[in-house]
C-alpha cells in the first residue's frame, strides 16, 4: 500500500471488459513530507476521491478483482482510503 | 496500471504453446516527467527500461497504453500463461494536473 496524491485522470474507450465503468485515476505516490516519489500509477477509484486529494493505495489484484466483479480481471491498483490527516512521526 | 507509449511490436516464430498466436508490444514506462510534458509534447524516451507488453485489445505504434505488471497481468488467461506485462486499455485521453505546494 502507498501513500498518493490524486493528480489526474484518464479515459479509455478500447480497455479490458473489467474495466468499464471505473474512474482510472492517476495516483502519484508521495513521501511522508508530501513530496512526489516514484512513478504514477493508474487506479480504480471505489470511493470517488477527488483531485490532489491524499489518498491509500493498494496493489492487492485479488481484493480489486472482487471490486469489479470479475476473476479474470488484470486490475491490480485500487484506491482503498481518502486520507484525513498523517503524520509524520 | 502504468502508462507507457508504443514504439514497437515483436513477433515471435517459437513460443510456449500457451502464448501462440499473441501480439507484443515494446512500451516505453512514463515517468512523472512525462506526465507534466502534457499530451502534446512529443513523448521522447524514458530512462526505465523499455518494456514488451502482451497486447489483445490491438495498440498501435505511437498510441499511449496503460498495462498491468505483476501476476495480475496473467489472471485474463483460462491456462497457467507466463506473462508479466498486459495491456489493459487504449488511453484516448489524460486530465493531468500535478499538485504545487
Amino acid at each position: 500500500m502507498f501513500l498518493a496524491r490524486i493528480e489526474g485522470n484518464l479515459t479509455a474507450t478500447r480497455k479490458h471488459p473489467s474495466f468499464a465503468g471505473w474512474r482510472l485515476i492517476i495516483c502519484q505516490p508521495i513521501n511522508q513530507t508530501g513530496e512526489a516519489e516514484g512513478v504514477p500509477q493508474v487506479a480504480i477509484d471505489p470511493l470517488g476521491a477527488g483531485m490532489h486529494e491524499r489518498v491509500i493505495i493498494s496493489s492487492d489484484g485479488m481484493a480489486a478483482r472482487k471490486a469489479v466483479g470479475d476473476d479474470k480481471s488484470p486490475v491490480r491498483w485500487m484506491i482503498t482510503a481518502i486520507v484525513d490527516e498523517a503524520t509524520p512521526a | 496500471m502504468r502508462l507507457g507509449t508504443v514504439i514497437g511490436r515483436v513477433t515471435l516464430s517459437r513460443t510456449v504453446p500457451a502464448l501462440i498466436g499473441a501480439r507484443w508490444l515494446i512500451i516505453s514506462p512514463f515517468t512523472r516527467e512525462h506526465f507534466q510534458q502534457g499530451s502534446d509534447a512529443p513523448p521522447g524516451l524514458s530512462k526505465d527500461p523499455s518494456l514488451v507488453v502482451y497486447d489483445d485489445l490491438g495498440g498501435g505504434v505511437g498510441q499511449t497504453i496503460g498495462f498491468v505488471e505483476g501476476r495480475e497481468a496473467a489472471c485474463p488467461f483460462d491456462q497457467p500463461t507466463p506473462v508479466d506485462a498486459i495491456n489493459g486499455a487504449l488511453v484516448d485521453h489524460i486530465f493531468y494536473n500535478p499538485f504545487k505546494k
